[in-house]
């Protein structure tokens, strides 16, 4: 079969490798019909997390077809289509039992390489290194997915791939973040980054009750997006101080929640920025959390913190006594898919929520070497991008 | 709970007198007269007026004698190696994990000895041979191989299990498992202490080679395994072919069935 293998920094490759086969009895084989590139596979294309090996499979943004069934899946019968969680869990360890999906127990079989970084592990993840697992990704024509009946929910009849996909990783990674804001009537929301997590982050926060929601980022297009899609006010942090002008549109307050949608890549300004950037790539900080310094001093009191944007190591220069005397709370983590799909699934089937407006790009599967390009460098208007690897490919053209 | 606190007490005492001895007799006796020997021709090349060589020899001949005299080895003790003590305490394995499953339940898998290679990866095999006896076949790295046989000292339905190994032993060992009921029902605190008693001096690489039969890392993997089988009902892999997976699976028994 064809898949996007990761092969180094910026590059990745279209290579034709074995089929996948059921391993276990809870294992389905699902074909792929649809499969994003997401914000967060950028960090593995830059080479900021460490354990990917020449060959791994990318992507963790996939629905499809189940087209084999393992003996102990229940649920299911071949040709059902399925949205599948980036996150593989087992459903029986006591953190899946309490819907602390993520950090579910067993589904990491290089659980030891997360525990020696961070003292524990989280659940195995879709193509999305060694350290979080070895899985195999969803760019790909064929996937094998453990624990079908756990995670995999049907697609309901009448739904198409475009609409259900981001059901998969970021409708769920914003809508976390906005809940876990806790935003009461009337709350201001900012959320830092306009790309496909905060944009959905920013209509989450509207659908949970925020009465003004604030985008932050520098691209022109993705700022209109955040403003006609998510009735969000805008702020280009390349013109205006962010943290001065959140405080002008407050009454001087600040926000009472702001989401970091951004992570460990963020693009800094000024000398503080370029500290990051040069100290990043001499290795001495492993991420640049110019962003997170900016949530923090801009937040109100008593405010939440919430970070769903990436982090992988250690920051420099993080504002704790602000943390401190503002009294803020920090709330972060892999998102609980599980926990979200199926009520997240309703807003969608309903028409309550149609994500579908993030999309820039269509393309099939063999271009995804142009579209990791397109994507890192924004070029193109380009915010979110979708493959079809049952299609030909377009040989270099790019279908928007 | 004893165990752990003469485990703690241990490097306190250590430390106190720190130029313990931890070099077997045999050893000693070699390194003396070796050291003899070494420092008499460091004086032979020195009356030879090779001075660099015979002053060189003559300390190495030194070191020797002194290891030998005081069967202290300072070169063994940052390796971390001891030929006298690991025969007479042996080599302690502690390991605890939380499983979400009824304490009972676990002791139940437990308690059926066959299970243990399911997810004990160095167990090639245990059969029971009687009511509290069994023969176990165990494969480490580089093809080495240990069977012994084994009898069940405490048995403690839901609480705990402990074993020893009887008669000519390769590699002589104890163990025990404690099964205890975690707090808020979180299933059980699984806590296993393995003990290994390879044999010391003589035998020299060869029991080095099974003392690696079975490392904390590797017991702390094989009970993740056990978590695994008792939660889910299988092992969790990455591999996306049965081929290099089948292996395990087919030694294990999880090929195709559930497990419990």
């Amino acid at each position: 079969m064809k898949a996007v293998c990761w092969h180094g920094k910026h590059d990745v490759r279209v290579d034709t490798v074995p089929d996948p086969e059921i391993c276990n009895p809870r294992d389905v084989i699902v074909k792929v019909t649809l499969t994003g590139i997401c914000g967060s596979d950028l960090h593995l294309y830059n080479g900021y997390i460490p354990t990917m090996k020449q060959g791994d499979i990318l992507g963790h943004e996939f629905v499809g077809e189940i087209v084999e069934l393992g003996s102990a899946v229940t649920k299911f019968v071949e040709g059902d289509r399925v949205i599948v969680p980036f996150p593989i869990c087992c459903g029986q360890c006591w953190y899946c039992q309490q819907g602390l999906w993520a950090l579910c127990d067993n589904t990491n079989p290089n659980s030891w390489m997360l525990e020696k970084l961070y003292g524990d592990t989280g659940a195995g993840i879709f193509g999305y290194s060694h350290l979080y697992g070895g899985y195999s990704g969803g760019q790909a024509e064929y996937v094998r997915v453990p624990f079908a009946d756990v995670g995999l929910v049907k697609i309901p009849e009448g739904l198409s791939d475009e609409q259900v996909i981001f059901l998969t990783d970021i409708f769920p990674t914003g809508y976390q973040a906005a809940e876990n804001c806790d935003i009461k009537p009337g709350d201001t929301v900012a959320v830092w980054g306009c790309g496909p997590v905060g944009l959905m982050a920013l209509r989450s926060a509207t659908h949970l009750g925020a009465g003004k929601v604030i985008g932050i980022d520098r691209f022109r297009e993705r700022l209109e997006m955040a403003h006609i899609e998510c009735q969000a006010e805008v702020i280009n942090y390349e013109q205006v101080d962010v943290a001065q002008t959140l405080h002008n549109m407050t009454g001087g307050r600040g926000p009472d929640s702001c989401i970091d949608a951004v992570g460990l890549e963020a693009a800094g300004t000024g000398m503080v920025g370029a500290y990051d950037t040069v100290k990043q790539a001499l290795r001495l900080e492993t991420d640049r959390p110019g962003a997170l310094r900016q949530l923090i001093m801009s937040c109100r009191k008593g405010g939440t913190i919430s970070i769903p944007g990436v982090y992988g190591g250690f920051v420099d220069k993080m504002p704790m006594g602000a943390i401190f005397a503002k009294g803020l709370t920090l709330r972060a983590g892999q998102t609980h898919v599980q926990k979200y799909l199926r009520p997240l699934l309703e807003l969608v089937a309903s028409k309550q929520i149609d994500t579908t407006f993030v999309i820039t790009h269509r393309m099939a599967l063999e271009d995804a070497p142009i579209g990791y390009e397109l994507f890192l460098d924004k070029l193109d208007g380009c915010v979110k991008i979708v493959m079809n690897p049952q299609a030909a490919g377009q040989g270099g053209e790019v279908g928007s | 709970m004893e165990t752990t606190n003469a485990e703690t007490a241990s490097p306190r005492q250590e430390q106190r007198k720190q130029k313990r001895v931890n070099v077997g007799p045999a050893e000693r006796q070699a390194s003396m007269i070796g050291g003899a020997a070494l420092a008499l021709s460091g004086l032979t090349s020195l009356s030879k007026r090779r001075y660099l060589p015979g002053l060189a020899l003559m300390v190495a001949g030194g070191m020797f004698f002194y290891r030998g005299k005081t069967g202290h080895c300072d070169l063994y003790e940052s390796l971390g190696v001891d030929t006298i003590h690991t025969s007479g305490t042996g080599l302690r394995l502690e390991k605890l994990l939380t499983i979400n499953r009824p304490p009972q339940q676990v002791y139940e898998f437990w308690h059926n000895l066959e299970n243990l290679p399911r997810f004990m990866q160095h167990l090639e095999s245990v059969h029971v041979t009687g009511e509290k006896t069994s023969h176990w076949k165990a494969r480490g790295p580089g093809g080495v191989s240990a069977e012994w046989d084994a009898e069940m000292m405490d048995d403690y339905p839901g609480q705990q299990i402990s074993w020893h190994s009887v008669g000519n032993a390769a590699l002589p060992n104890k163990g025990s498992v404690e099964f205890n009921e975690a707090p808020g029902e979180r299933g059980t605190e699984v806590k296993v202490s393995i003990d290994y008693y390879p044999p010391g001096g003589a035998a020299g690489r060869g029991a080095a080679r099974l003392a690696q039969l079975l490392t904390a890392r590797q017991l702390e993997e094989d009970l993740k395994r056990l978590k695994q089988i008792l939660e889910t009902g299988e092992i969790a892999t990455a591999e996306s072919s049965v081929a290099k997976n089948t292996a395990f699976a087919q030694a294990r028994g999880t090929g195709n069935e559930e497990a419990i």
